[in-house]
């Protein structure tokens, strides 16, 4: 009796824990579809706020610009990052347990010093601020998060496999491709994905560097904060949320399929 | 695999060095390209299509949410902006720093359209480096439901009938000008008794306010939130025009602040004869007009009054009256006396 009543307490702080966490996402999503203009009633539903969306140019340039830097952020920052792990793992050089010490701290760094930091860096060279200094300081701050992430999936390492892979005549190239890679990619693409969620969504280190025409989404969100939020803002947002939903599930099914390497 | 892994890197080193060099190839004798930086829903976007159909220029435009943030942007030097729109005490500091350029007068044909009475102010005497944009108040904004008497006083962001139902500013020049204005002093008061005076008000009035907002304070009051909001004028005026039965806007007996943004060009700026050609184009009579009916400010414009809606021109929350105007006084830099002021204000806040 008691133990039924201590997994039904489990379950409602549960349930009650989901709800927390996914509410206001569920309204945002509701209020998209809200007839009002003021996001605070539902007053019915519409299609309106997808349609003025779509002729926003303004918010359809932010979302292109976060687009471009999340992805070229995700490719750069996943093959770096993925690098370093293999270099920190393996090395075997001098300083590489200050290298290892110095990963962790663009994570720990509190993001107003890392945009300071990095704004000062490019005024000293003369580097012009653009879209492009944006991808350069989210690929500085991303490659740690991919290092790290990349790195705990090492530790577990087999490298017999690898020696077996060597024994049976593949190259250094094989054995990277179709025994190291495979092995690892589960947290290479957990790396990649973290990475895109916190590049897509980065506003205080952007609004230190973006340059002429580099407002990203998160920009252009909070500067529409100055004459309030319109639906349209809720509109992009669950778009948004949809493609990122979609991009999660198949990287999910693409993971659970099996690899090259998962018959070894 | 190893195919996608190394056609990544190239892929981005490519849009790389193509975003890199983008904005290299602009700068010839003929400037085709205008990079600006501007408050938000302050620059319609059909005007400035207007002026690429007319000159042939094409714009860049991005957006800041606050001074600090456009002050930050050009002191590093790289930012790349040809034209901003600072507020009257950032123009002060922009000029201190230089940070922006002189203005070549006979690169604005359209000079004489604007009114005199906003020009050589204090900020930049003589208007070397900037040239006046939009203008309004500070005043209260409130729900007529629920406040019984017509509102004329800041007196009643301080009335605890309305705790709990009040809004100011997040901005600690305008708090702490109404905290001194309700005590006879001018909102630039450097006297340090009288703003002792002001922080001992503004805390005693901290449990009352509901929030501290000065980017969303107009829809707050609208959605009902509050009752009582310190705001701009713009924004407030545009609720007491969809709602004029329900929403009043004021600017209070003791006065309050009249705020101007002036367009300026940063040092440095690469293409300083497209800013000049789109400034002038904007003190044009019809871009003038068309600005106004947008974005709901008020232009010192004087030849664009013809062109504006009448019920824009009429309404007093954003053409302020010449009565209410001689009431009210620009915010002006403290100097030095900043940092005490900032320190009073986080002391209020965190209380």
């Amino acid at each position: 009796m008691s133990g039924d009543w201590v997994r039904r307490a489990l379950a409602a702080a549960t349930a009650a824990a989901y709800v927390f966490l996914y509410a206001p996402i569920a309204i945002l999503i509701l209020f998209s579809f809200n007839a009002a203009r003021q996001t605070a009633h539902w007053e019915g539903f519409t299609l309106e706020w997808y349609r003025r969306l779509l002729s926003n140019e303004l918010l359809l340039h932010s979302v292109a610009n976060s687009l471009i830097v999340a992805g070229v952020t995700t490719a750069m920052a996943t093959v770096f990052g993925t690098l370093a792990a293999l270099a920190l793992a393996r090395g075997r050089f001098a300083g590489r347990a200050a290298t290892q010490a110095a990963l962790y701290l663009p994570v720990i760094i509190p993001e107003i010093v890392m945009g300071s930091a990095l704004l000062t860096l490019f005024g000293a060279v003369g580097l012009r601020l653009s879209l492009a200094t944006v991808i350069l300081a989210h690929v500085a701050f991303s490659i740690s998060y991919v290092a790290i992430v990349v790195r705990a999936r090492l530790t577990g390492f087999n490298r017999s496999l690898e020696e077996a892979a060597l024994d049976l005549g593949a190259g250094p190239v094989g054995v990277f491709t179709r025994v190291t890679l495979p092995l690892i990619l589960p947290g290479v693409v957990a790396g990649a994905l973290l990475v895109f969620t916190i590049s897509i969504d980065d506003y205080i280190v952007t609004s230190f560097v973006a340059g002429v025409g580099a407002t990203t989404l998160p920009l252009q969100i909070y500067s529409m904060l100055k004459v309030g939020v319109t639906p349209e803002v809720n509109a992009v947002s669950t778009l948004l949320l949809a493609v990122t939903v979609a991009c999660i599930i198949i990287a999910q099914r693409l993971q659970r399929a099996p690899g090259p390497g998962r018959g070894v | 695999m190893t195919r996608t892994a190394w056609k990544f890197p190239a892929a981005a080193g490519v849009s790389l060095a193509a975003l890199c060099c983008g904005g290299g190839a602009q700068s010839g004798a003929e400037e085709r390209q205008v990079n600006i930086f501007v408050w938000s829903a302050y620059m319609p976007v059909e005007l400035l299509d207007a002026f690429r159909r007319q000159t042939g220029i094409d714009y860049r435009f991005d957006l800041y949410d606050s001074n600090e943030a456009l002050l930050e942007k050009l002191q590093s030097g790289v930012a790349d902006y040809d034209m901003v729109v600072p507020s009257d005490y950032m123009v002060q500091i922009l000029i201190a720093q230089r940070l922006i350029q002189p203005l070549d007068r006979s690169r604005i044909s359209n000079l004489g359209n604007l009114e005199e009475r906003f020009l050589d102010q204090p900020f930049d005497p003589g208007n070397r480096y900037s040239l006046p944009y939009l203008y309004g108040t500070t005043g209260i904004g409130y729900n007529r439901e629920k406040v019984p008497e017509p509102v004329d006083s800041w007196d009643v962001l301080f009335d605890p009938r309305f705790g709990g139902r009040i809004l100011m500013l997040d901005d600690m020049r305008e708090a702490f000008a109404v905290a001194l204005r309700l005590d006879g002093q001018s909102g630039n008061d450097r006297d340090p008794a009288a703003l002792r005076r002001a922080t001992e008000r503004l805390k005693a009035q901290k449990p009352l306010v509901k929030a501290y907002n000065s980017g969303d304070f107009a829809n707050i009051l609208e959605s009902g939130d509050v009752d009582l909001a310190q705001g701009y004028s713009g924004q407030l005026a545009e609720v007491v025009r969809k709602n004029p039965a329900r929403f009043a806007y004021v600017v209070p007996r003791e006065g309050g602040t009249f705020w101007m943004d002036s367009v300026c060009i940063p040092a440095g700026a690469r293409h300083p004869a497209a800013a000049h050609a789109l400034i002038d184009f904007f003190y044009g009579a019809e871009a003038g007009a068309k600005l106004v009916n947008t974005v709901h400010y008020a232009s010192p414009n004087r030849t664009a009054r013809a062109g504006i809606d009448p019920s824009i021109l009429s309404d007093t929350a954003i053409y302020p009256t010449d009565e209410t105007l001689g009431r009210c006084h620009l915010i002006e830099d403290l100097g030095a006396l900043t940092t005490t002021l900032d320190e009073s204000w986080t002391e209020i806040k965190a209380q």
